[in-house]
């Protein structure tokens, strides 16, 4: 496998220009979709099957009583250990060799499952297509050292896209610089390889807690409840089973099969 | 931020038949191996029901992808950790049990019923899966209602063993044979079936504490307590224990098959 390759959005240098948002669109062909109003900048309210890159708005409140933006270019995750991957019945989701995850849409069949096992809530069903759509680092770019459009448009550095080493020793650096400065909330999302999900190939530095960024606290791998909730379930039949014996037994043992 | 995945009625259906397959095998297979040569309706009823069932299941599944023929995709590929995949497996699997159960009820041959019940004791196994994995395929999803409790797999099994017989029931009561020792027992079965899905359910709410919010509260929440614990739980049980003879007996599995219905409905319809 050739060296991981991630990418790292660095929201304390975000302006909202959302030409990152554009950049993606043009380049991998996405069609205009009806525009939603969310009480903020915002557009669309969460990512779409036509929207794979989103710049978020968050208005937060200050003790002054005025508003802060927080601004973040938000994107599927690439997760190390991916819920839409596993969940795919199809192979279709796959893991390309450089670490990021790609839906193959000759393969994907519709069953829509990834959508329900994306933790960040990414992936998207395309009803024009019957298929599964997502973010996948511009995988025909970065195939040809372009890297992904959004980065390579971003006008001020705020997503970065290379090594994930580099990018991740980078990120630590860029962190401690910014506390420095007095940003006491400033902090990494998803750079830890030991971390949820194994780390996040697309990770970020928030000025803010994640819950501010809609973002959850701890992103869990769905699939960690098949093993609990199947074996519950044979419980279960196993009650079920023994009840329905006794329902069924004759009374006195003259039972025609008594296995 | 999550998202559901947007499956429509097919979706339900397919989870609400399977529920019946895999039920109405397991009644027929028990019937079979512990009751008597008096039950013998119950079994042929059970295991053809479950094959038509299982016939059904498998082409909603198909329509359910608008391209039909997009289904090999799943059949090119094997997840055994994953439910959807397993579960596509599972059910043409479960479907040729069915279907030598059924071929084996028709014929009246001592030998070919001892075979028969041999077949069933593995048959078995698949039933309660087919009954169980679709509940354990939304508990391995984002969505807290659907996952936080783990119990998903465990609701949709009694409630599928609880329709299953209800549907056997039914069929039993329609075909005239509603007088018989068989229809007694499938009644009895149902009712412990009842009173343990509903034991379930109160613990997958209690599991689920604030997350159960999405189904007890929200917009769904009508349905889910009026249609799935008062007239699919609560009142059938109360006609059958209270033994209320103005009641006609086909009542309370009407009931029960409408309250399986929505269990399903309502979960795989609410929003996040």
């Amino acid at each position: 496998m050739a060296r991981t390759l991630a990418m790292f959005t660095d929201t304390s240098l975000c302006i909202g220009c959302r030409a990152c948002q554009v950049a993606c669109k043009q380049w991998n062909e996405l069609p205009m979709e009806e525009p939603q109003w969310t009480g903020s900048y915002q557009n669309q309210a969460h990512f779409t099957d036509k929207t794979y890159r989103l710049v978020r708005f968050i208005e937060k409140p200050q003790p002054n009583g005025e508003l802060q933006w927080l601004l973040m270019s938000d994107v599927c995750k690439h997760c190390a250990q991916a819920g839409c991957l596993q969940a795919c019945p199809t192979g279709a989701i796959y893991r390309t060799e450089y670490g990021t995850v790609n839906i193959n849409q000759d393969v994907c069949n519709g069953c829509r499952y990834c959508v329900s096992s994306c933790p960040f809530g990414v992936v998207a069903f395309n009803h024009d297509t019957g298929r599964a759509n997502k973010c996948t680092f511009c995988n025909d770019r970065i195939h040809n050292g372009l890297g992904p459009a959004c980065a390579k448009t971003c006008p001020t550095e705020s997503i970065q896209f290379g090594f994930r080493d580099e990018l991740a020793a980078k990120a630590e650096k860029r962190v401690a610089k910014l506390k420095e400065m007095g940003y006491t909330g400033a902090q990494l999302y998803g750079v830890d390889s030991n971390g949820p999900l194994g780390g996040l190939n697309a990770f970020f530095l928030l000025l803010d807690k994640p819950s501010t960024y809609n973002l959850p606290e701890k992103p869990l791998l769905p699939q960690r409840n098949v093993l609990v909730d199947s074996v519950l379930s044979v419980g279960a039949a196993l009650l079920v089973g023994v009840t329905a014996v006794v329902a069924f037994r004759e009374r006195g043992g003259k039972g025609a099969g008594d296995a | 931020m999550l998202k559901t995945p947007g499956w429509h009625l097919l979706i339900v259906w397919y989870f609400f038949l399977g529920g019946i397959a895999g039920g109405a095998y397991f009644t027929a297979a028990i019937a079979d191996n512990f009751g008597s040569s008096r039950d013998r309706s119950v079994v042929r009823t059970g295991y053809i029901l479950s094959l038509l069932m299982i016939g059904v299941c498998g082409m909603l599944l198909i329509l359910d992808l608008g391209t039909p023929s997009r289904f090999l995709n799943m059949m090119m590929h094997f997840k055994f950790w994953d439910p959807m995949s397993i579960g596509a497996w599972m059910l043409g699997v479960f479907g040729l049990f069915a279907f030598v159960s059924s071929a084996l009820s028709l014929s009246p041959d001592e030998r070919r019923a001892a075979l028969r019940r041999r077949v069933s004791l593995v048959g078995i196994i698949f039933g309660f899966f087919l009954a169980s994995y679709t509940g354990v395929l939304l508990s391995a999803t984002a969505l807290p209602f659907w996952s936080d409790a783990r119990l998903m797999g465990a609701l949709f099994l009694a409630s599928g063993a609880s329709t299953g017989m209800a549907a056997i029931s039914l069929l039993l009561y329609l075909s005239g044979d509603s007088a018989g020792e068989g229809f007694k027992k499938v009644k009895r079965a149902d009712r412990f079936a009842i009173v343990f899905e509903m034991a379930v359910l109160v613990l997958f709410l209690v599991l689920l504490g604030s997350a159960a919010a999405p189904l007890t509260s929200g917009h769904l929440a009508p349905l889910f307590w009026g249609g799935l614990v008062v007239l699919g739980l609560v009142i059938p049980l109360l006609v059958d224990v209270l033994g209320a003879r103005w009641v006609p007996a086909v009542i309370p599995a009407l009931l029960v098959l409408v309250g399986g219905f929505i269990l399903r409905y309502v979960v795989v319809m609410t929003h996040a």
